[in-house]
């Protein structure tokens, strides 16, 4: 079938929807390219571009933004996979809870969970009655604001990162095949890793995508516990400049591109499906 | 020789007793199924045996060996489910050979293996697809395999056909059987269709609301059961109330109509209410052979099923169904007509319950 009769079979309203919604996202975007490539005076060019990625602190901060964006997946991963799957496994009784605890971050602006963190780990924590400290406060020095902030983006990122992954797991039915698993004798290891992860594997990229995306982009927690981030530095040049923050708006934009186009790539030839439901 | 024994077993998830004392004894190369309608403890039951639940009573041994207890992967049992069941992200050959590569054995037996499995399910061109590139039927045949590649002790299956199309059903449970019989391997087959249970099994476990109703041969559960239950939901059985009128001459009287039963009156007394059931077929329009029971009936409804013609005919006030082979030079009677209808003392089963 060519491309043009298999267009033609698209209703017309979806199309007028999908091409509506297309401008929506893409105009901006256009707009912003635009706008990004004239900087200099009557020249068309990628002069903001050279100004932006030679600014020693862009790649500080980008850097580091990465870094923290890494440790988040790393540790939601950690944290959300196995109980994803003890909750389908033996918890689904708990699923109800749980979905609702990943939707509070949707619920409680950023602002209040700052100084939530900053309230409470701004003070050392002691033995119970008495003046004996266990843990200097966290704010104090660099790890423990690292922890912090990881353990905040941890909270921004659940909603993303427990719903792709507990949908990933319906999807293949995990139960059933952990009890596949069993009955030929696999342990539980074995089981984790050669027959739920490589199955939630898609799933697992997307989520942590998001993440990665709401990390490198996110400001105020990272204003407020003072690190310096991505996302502060170009919300400081979005305030003295015009162009290179638009120039690196755009590039964030082709760099979250590139990674869907790389998960497309590394799961796209697989079926993620089993068929039979 | 039993192979598998399930000792009474019961079942409690809070206050609800899913399966109540269970009692069964395996023999090693016997396929047994567990029939029942929805919700019966049929799968409860099986996943007792595979260690998925933990019995609330009872034991569960096999060749003697006390399994009540142990974890699924130690017990060497294989499971076929009916969701196939197979990991999306390995090719047939390795879905078959998953086990083998558990248990460690050398990489030239594993692959030895898995062709003879793929040849035992006639899939050998398709050891390296994916089971999202195969239909249902062949899928639930790699996930056979797959079971039956560990040389479990017993093999279990817990509705494996029935989300596939009729067809498929009925020549995929010929050949489930046939590798079965071939292999000598101990089978549980969980279904909630008779005519699958009775075809395939050496005998079947009619269960109710957690209970055991009757344990027998698909003959025996077919032609003498023995419970209300059985004989309502094995095949189509006209079930009605009667009074005992003559015990020694097995004389029944249906609202004053007289029925001959062959052996039920003997444990019971004139006067006694008792159910009896008879097989559809087991009724023939009257002929010249003279049979213990001639009835006079009045013809009310004629339904085509096939290869079998259901007349339902109104003896005195209650109604029957009889089952007659279809074939092209059969005479029906019409709607209304008055007729007299003949059964067998034989024909006329007093139940227990
Ligand atoms: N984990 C559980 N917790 C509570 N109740 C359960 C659990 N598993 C099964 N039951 C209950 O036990 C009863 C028997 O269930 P079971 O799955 O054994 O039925 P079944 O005979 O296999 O039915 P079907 O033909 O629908 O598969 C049902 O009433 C079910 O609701
Ligand atoms: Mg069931």
């Amino acid at each position: 079938m060519s491309l043009l009769s298999r267009l033609r079979r698209v209703p017309f309203w979806s199309a007028v929807w999908f091409i509506l919604g297309a401008l929506y996202f893409i105009l901006p975007l256009l707009a912003t390219f635009e706008f990004s490539l004239s900087m200099e005076r009557d020249v068309v060019g990628f002069k903001a571009y050279e100004v932006a990625f030679a600014d020693k602190e862009f790649l500080q901060t980008f850097g580091y933004s990465i870094f923290l964006a890494s440790m988040t997946i790393i540790m939601s991963i950690i944290l959300i996979v196995p109980t994803a799957y003890w909750i389908r496994l033996r918890l689904p009784e708990a699923r109800r809870l749980v979905e609702f605890i990943t939707l509070l971050p949707f619920v409680i602006p950023a602002i209040i969970l700052v100084f939530g963190l900053i309230r409470v780990y701004s003070a050392p924590l002691n033995v119970p009655f008495t003046d004996l400290t266990i843990i200097q406060p966290l704010t104090n020095y660099k790890f423990g604001t690292n922890i912090l902030i990881i353990g905040g983006y941890m909270v921004l990122g659940l909603p993303y990162m427990y719903r792709s992954v507990d949908t990933g797991m319906r999807t293949v039915d995990v139960r059933t095949l952990t009890e596949a698993a069993q009955s030929l004798g696999a342990s539980w290891y074995t089981i984790v890793v050669r027959v739920i992860l490589p199955n939630v594997r898609t799933a697992l990229l997307s989520g942590a995508l998001l993440t990665f995306a709401i990390v490198v982009g996110e400001v105020v927690l990272a204003s407020f516990l003072g690190v310096k981030a991505f996302g502060p530095y170009l919300f400081l040049l979005g305030q003295h400049r015009a162009y290179e923050p638009a120039a690196l708006s755009f590039t964030s934009f082709l760099l979250t591109w590139a990674a869907m186009g790389i998960i497309q790539l590394v799961t796209g030839g697989q079926g993620q499906v089993a068929g039979g439901h | 020789m039993t192979h598998l024994t399930l000792k009474n077993i019961s079942k409690q998830f809070g206050d609800f007793a899913a399966v109540k004392d269970f009692d069964l004894d395996v023999k090693k190369g016997e396929f047994v199924s567990f029939l029942g309608p929805s919700g019966c403890g049929k799968t409860t039951t099986l996943r007792m045996i595979a260690g998925f639940e933990i019995p609330s009573h009872g034991k569960i041994t096999i060749n003697g060996n006390d399994i009540t207890e142990k974890a699924p992967s130690q017990r060497n049992v294989g499971m076929v489910f009916q969701s196939y069941a197979l990991f999306p992200n390995m090719t047939v050959a390795q879905n078959i050979g998953f086990g083998l590569r558990i248990r460690k054995e050398p990489e030239e037996k594993v692959q030895k293996r898995v062709s003879e499995m793929l040849e035992i399910i006639h899939l050998q061109e398709k050891g390296n697809s994916y089971p999202y590139q195969l239909s249902g039927g062949q899928q639930q045949r790699v996930a056979l395999a797959r079971a039956l590649a560990i040389r479990p002790e017993v093999l279990l299956l817990d509705e494996p056909l029935s989300a596939l199309d009729a067809k498929i059903r009925i020549s995929l449970r010929a050949e489930i059987r046939a590798i079965q019989r071939e292999l000598g391997i101990t089978a549980i087959y969980v279904t909630h269709d008779q005519e699958e249970a009775l075809s395939i099994s050496d005998r079947i476990v009619v269960m109710n609301m957690g209970k055991m109703e009757q344990v027998g041969t698909p003959f025996e559960i077919y032609n003498f059961p023995t419970t209300r239950f059985v004989a309502n939901f094995v095949g189509s059985l006209n079930t009605t109330d009667v009074e005992v009128s003559d015990v020694g001459q097995g004389l029944l009287n249906m609202n004053g109509i007289l029925l001959r039963t062959a052996e039920g009156t003997m444990n019971k007394k004139k006067g006694d209410k008792v159910k009896i059931a008879i097989r559809p077929e087991r009724f023939n329009f009257a002929s010249e052979q003279k049979k213990d029971n001639v009835l006079d009936c009045t013809v009310e409804n004629i339904t085509f099923l096939g290869a079998v013609v259901r007349i339902q005919v109104k003896i005195g006030d209650t109604k029957f169904n009889m089952d007659t082979f279809n074939n092209p030079f059969l005479e029906l009677p019409k709607i209304g007509d008055k007729d007299q209808v003949t059964c067998s003392k034989e024909a006329v089963l007093v139940l227990s319950d």
